[in-house]
């Protein structure tokens, strides 16, 4: 069941991300393609499995002995927290990308962009 | 606005840079420490405008008569992410000298050193400063670039 | 004794580098670049010459881990080749500087031919399968630049991209059979004999019954017949070697008659003694004389000069790919001796059409006649190298046509082949009739009378006469004592080439046998029908033209043309610019793909549940769900931004409850500065909202099809996933802090482990950055124009449309870091 309510919340966010990214109007398919790579990224750190929050669980080792305690995958939250900083960059240029069409040809409109060419 | 600014503006900074230093030990580390310091330039923006943070921060004399000055913020984080870049390059070169595989890292221990007692220093700080400086230098140009507008 | 590494690898090299330089050269030493030329081919013909004799294979450390070495094998077949291109090259170089006077582009002209010479040499050389390949693909590229020579002209582009296109792709399905070759040959001979050919070689029996017991012996002879075909220019593909003719002359010389075609024959040759059997001598023998008869024929038809001879060229390859194709030891005597001396006669032929063309200003056979009164050494030259290519006694070319009549006699007592028996040599003869006549028609150029429209002509430069001048007089000396020249150069070859070789002996017969008198009719019949060439001429063109399919060249303008329209039509059809339409597809073939495949793999079957999820991360991926519908309904860009960072707290709250608190941390601040950009940015923008109610219902189906696909994919991979951590999630755990020297996994993770990814995702910021600043700042509006060093940079773009001052985004991101 439990396994069910991920899947579905992380369906759910690709099914909205994409319904945004059909849309006409440029800023809402930068907001899909924001809630997909989020969606992607909850999906990734799933992969690694979801421990439930305890001290130990933390990958942050309590001190230099050498007890390594079972801890949630490292390794995906490292590609996670890449994942982040590059998914904020790419929003960040989509954005002035759209911002900069609009300057240019005084719409937002996909379509209407389409059929100028 | 501006007083709640100038309350928190240091204590984020100071926060950003523990938890860049702290990285390595405890959550924290060039990305978070990096964007953290974005957050509070961005505070700074918005609470005094840019021509402050110029002034104020960088130290330099703004034109009035110039138009909007963002070239020169722009340029000065752009240069912070090329030499961020650098860095992380040559840190990341440095092991070839003693022939390592690129990006090699290691790390060595100071004892004795005031309030911690005792410190580690690893390579990988340097690698990590690195990374600090493009975060905050590119994050920056964007924030301001699109700012300026 | 066994070859000197240093030498070979030289001698391949050295054209490359001369070619890298070329342009540097050409800046000193102008138009006498094609002497230097000379120097280098000549440079190289000598390393070769010092490897005379010697036989063995010599390797450079490629590709060790994939058992791929750049390496050479050497013996007289190889030698033979590599000599021919660089002696011929010598020659060719020698020849240009005249002949290309005042042309312009002649570095690349210079360089493409010095590459292209490298590459032959390569070929020649090369032992490794995967280097034959590229210097096989090199000879084509060249190639390509050499008949694309004139950029301007309409038809030497058509030509250069058809050469390029059959030749190249020809060499696709070399390259195929190459590989399946080296499947067996490793696992057959061993990994490191793989890509070896030389160690095939040596082991010809092992490596043909491993083919044939795997059923892989007729896909790999066919394969490698049809990358040597269309290289050799065989029947049906001969055409592209005609229209390369819209190359200059000394290119035509050395390219489409001595080197490149006869790479094909060359490689025939080469794995001859692998591959030989009956299946061998269908195919070959077939394919040669039904080329060599055909384009003796078209030849016949040729109104111009070059195109004789190009029309001739293909029929002589058809002889030599013919005579391999004859399992006896007379079919390879036939082979590597008719490659020696036609690349004597027709390198030769072509310098003389190069100089007729130069110095008369036509090309055209109908108005030339009588030169010898103006070109009277040429005439001398053309005497020699017509006859021998006519097959006429005591000329070189006489004996190895005559080797060839034998091997066609020869063939039907090693294989029980039925009416091929005598069809093959009756057809050798038939073929052999035109070859007679075309060779006398262009000979006939230099006699009789002179027709009053043909211009003043004008005696050509030393440098123009010299190169065919060598060439005849190598024929000659071929001619005068044929059996030095076999002991000298062929005997070598021939044993590469054989199955059994054994000492060749050749001269003028002394008595009457079948291929003497094969070849007593082919010349008494070519002489006799020579006075009615107009008429053979004329009804050859009229059968041309009457019936367009005979012709190949029709089917490829239909073929290419055809596709080109369909490819057109389609890329309108798919790429219409709008957005939705890319993503729509994109996305339903990506949902289809991934349920079929799950499908089809029955994945589909979720017994247990691999994650358990807690109540709290139920919750807040729920207000996370619902702030994304409300992100999707929202009427303003405002109340959407908003929406969509409540979206992303959410998101950092489960970041939270799943243990990854330097995730949590950096999306908190992270989703902070998207809003603020996004408010920075919207605050520009005025509202507009617009949709066209029709398309919802479409999209919202994609979406959910989307969803579907997702939350399926979910979870047959959470039901997939191994239990506990991974092995390397466990490794990283353990490692931080002996080999970090960190105790926060994740950063020790980022900074250390994987430090490559981490500096490839700085890369990726700066890059951003760098964008954003060139969209935004060089846009050239004409305002205050930027201080600093980036000022001049700006100023550039200020005059240029905004889009390419987006593009510029990335090179100056390069710079920059």
């Amino acid at each position: 069941m439990t396994a069910i309510v991920l899947a579905a919340a992380v369906g759910a966010l690709f099914a909205l991300g994409t319904f945004l990214l059909l849309r006409r109007d440029l800023i809402r398919v930068v907001w899909g393609l924001a809630i997909i790579s989020q969606a992607a990224n909850v999906y990734l750190l799933a992969m690694g499995g979801i421990a439930p929050a305890t001290a130990d669980s933390v990958p942050v080792l309590a001190g230099h002995g050498d007890h390594v305690p079972e801890t949630a995958d490292p390794l995906v939250q490292a590609l996670v927290l890449t994942a982040i900083v590059i998914g904020f960059g790419m929003t960040a240029f989509a954005l002035v990308l759209s911002y900069r069409v609009y300057e240019e040809h005084d719409t937002l409109d996909v379509t209407e962009l389409g059929d100028r060419e | 606005m501006r007083t709640t600014a100038r309350a928190i503006v240091p204590i984020v900074l100071v926060v950003a840079i523990s938890l860049f230093v702290e990285g390595h030990n405890l959550p924290g580390g060039g990305f978070i420490g990096g964007v953290l310091t974005v957050t509070a330039f961005g505070i700074v923006y918005m609470a005094f405008g840019l021509d402050f943070l110029e002034r104020g921060v960088l130290g330099r004399e703004v034109d009035p008569g110039k138009g909007p000055s963002r070239d020169r913020v722009v340029l000065a984080y752009r240069r912070l992410f090329a030499y961020g870049f650098a860095i992380a390059v040559v840190s990341g070169l440095a092991p070839l000298v003693f022939e390592r595989p690129f990006l090699t890292q290691t790390f060595v221990m100071l004892e004795g050193v005031p309030i911690y007692d005792h410190l580690e220093v690893a390579s990988a700080l340097a690698f990590d400063f690195g990374v600090y400086c493009v975060v905050v230098g590119g994050l920056l140009t964007i924030l301001s670039v699109v700012g300026a507008e | 004794m066994s070859p000197d590494l240093a030498v070979v690898v030289a001698a391949v090299a050295l054209p490359f580098v001369a070619a890298a330089l070329t342009p540097l050269v050409f800046r000193v030493f102008g138009e006498r670049t094609g002497f230097l030329g000379t120097a280098v081919a000549l440079a190289s013909f000598g390393l070769l010459a010092t490897q005379y004799g010697t036989e063995g294979s010599v390797a450079l450390e490629w590709i060790p881990s994939l058992n791929v070495a750049l390496r050479f094998y050497v013996d007289g077949w190889a030698l033979l080749f590599a000599m021919l291109a660089t002696g011929i090259g010598a020659l060719v170089f020698t020849y240009s500087p005249a002949y290309m006077h005042g042309q312009a582009g002649l570095p690349r002209y210079y360089a493409a031919l010095l590459a292209f010479m490298g590459s032959i040499v390569g070929v020649a050389l090369a032992a490794d399968l995967i280097a034959i390949f590229l210097f096989w693909e090199l000879t084509s590229l060249a190639s390509f630049v050499l008949i694309g020579y004139y950029t301007a002209d309409d038809s030497s582009q058509y030509a250069a991209r058809m050469a390029m296109f059959i030749t190249v792709g020809g060499g696709l399905f070399l390259l195929v059979g190459l590989l399946l070759l080296s499947i067996v040959a490793g696992d057959v001979l061993g990994p490191g004999a793989a890509f070896d050919l030389a160690t095939m070689l040596e082991n010809p029996d092992t490596m043909r019954s491993a083919l044939r017991e795997r059923g892989l012996f007729i896909p790999v002879l066919g394969l490698l017949a049809i990358g040597a075909g269309t290289k050799s220019a065989q029947v049906p593909v001969h055409f592209w070697l005609p229209n390369a003719m819209a190359a200059p002359t000394p290119v035509s010389a050395f390219l489409h008659s001595a080197t490149m075609v006869k790479v094909g024959v060359y490689f025939i040759g080469r794995v001859r003694p692998m591959l030989v059997g009956e299946e061998w001598l269908f195919l070959f023998a077939t394919l040669g004389l039904t080329t060599m008869t055909v384009c003796a024929i078209m030849a016949v038809a040729a109104t111009d000069i070059k195109e004789l001879l190009a029309y001739s060229t293909a029929s002589h390859l058809g002889l030599m790919v013919a005579g391999f194709g004859f399992t006896s030891v007379y079919g390879a005597e036939t082979g590597v001796f008719h490659l020696l001396n036609h690349a004597l006669f027709k390198a030769a032929l072509f310098l003389v059409a190069g100089i007729v063309a130069h110095e008369a200003g036509t090309r055209e056979i109908e108005e030339l006649g009588g030169l010898r009164h103006d070109l009277p050494v040429t005439a001398a030259i053309t005497g020699v190298v017509a006859l021998s290519m006519a097959g006429i006694p005591p000329f070189n070319g006489f004996y190895s046509k005559e080797l060839l009549f034998e091997a066609a006699v020869e063939a039907s007592h090693h294989h029980e082949i039925g009416v091929l028996g005598w069809l093959y040599p009756a057809v050798a003869v038939f073929g052999s009739i035109f070859t007679v006549l075309y060779s006398l028609r262009f000979l006939s150029l230099f006699v009789g009378e002179r027709p009053d429209a043909l211009g003043h002509v004008h005696r050509p430069p030393v440098s123009l006469l010299a190169p065919p001048a060598v060439l005849a007089l190598l024929a000659a000396a071929v001619s005068v004592d044929p059996q030095r020249a076999v002991d000298l150069i062929v005997q070598s070859g021939l044993e590469a080439t054989a199955v059994d070789p054994h000492a060749m002996h050749v001269g003028l017969p002394t008595s009457y046998s079948t291929p003497v008198g094969m070849s007593a009719v082919t010349i008494g019949a070519g002489v006799l029908a020579y006075p009615a060439y107009g008429r053979i001429h004329d009804g050859v063109r009229a059968g041309l033209e009457a019936v367009p399919p005979i012709r190949a060249n029709w089917w490829y303008d239909r073929v290419v043309e055809g596709l080109s329209d369909e490819g057109r039509a389609f890329a309108e059809w798919v790429h219409n610019g709008h957005l939705r339409t890319y993503a729509t597809w994109t996305l339903a073939a990506t949902c289809a793909l991934a349920l079929t495949g799950f499908v089809a793999a029955g994945a589909i079957v979720p017994t247990t549940m691999g994650l358990e999820v807690t109540v709290p991360i139920a919750l807040v991926l729920l207000v996370a769900v619902i702030g994304a519908v409300a992100v999707a309904r929202a009427d303003t860009h405002i109340a959407g931004i908003l929406t969509l960072s409540i979206l992303g707290f959410m998101i950092a709250i489960f970041y939270i409850l799943a243990s990854a608190p330097d995730l949590a941390l950096t999306q908190l601040v992270v989703e902070t500065l998207v809003l603020v950009i996004f408010l920075l940015v919207v605050e520009e923008i005025p509202e507009r909202y617009e949709i066209e109610v029709g398309r919802v219902a479409r999209d919202a189906a994609l979406s959910v099809a989307v969803g579907a696909t997702v939350f399926v994919t979910i979870l047959v991979t959470t039901d997939a996933r191994p239990d506990g951590p991974t092995e390397i999630a466990r490794a990283y755990a353990e490692q931080a802090v002996p080999g970090g020297g960190g105790t926060n996994i994740v950063n020790v993770t980022l900074v250390d482990f994987r430090g490559f990814d981490t500096l490839g995702e700085l890369a990726v910021i700066a890059l951003a950055s760098i964008s954003i600043l060139t969209l935004i700042v060089m846009r050239g509006r004409g305002d205050a124009s930027p201080a600093g060093d980036d000022g001049s940079r700006a100023d550039s773009t200020d005059d240029g449309p905004t889009a390419d001052a987006g593009t510029d985004g990335g090179p100056s991101g390069g710079e920059d870091a």
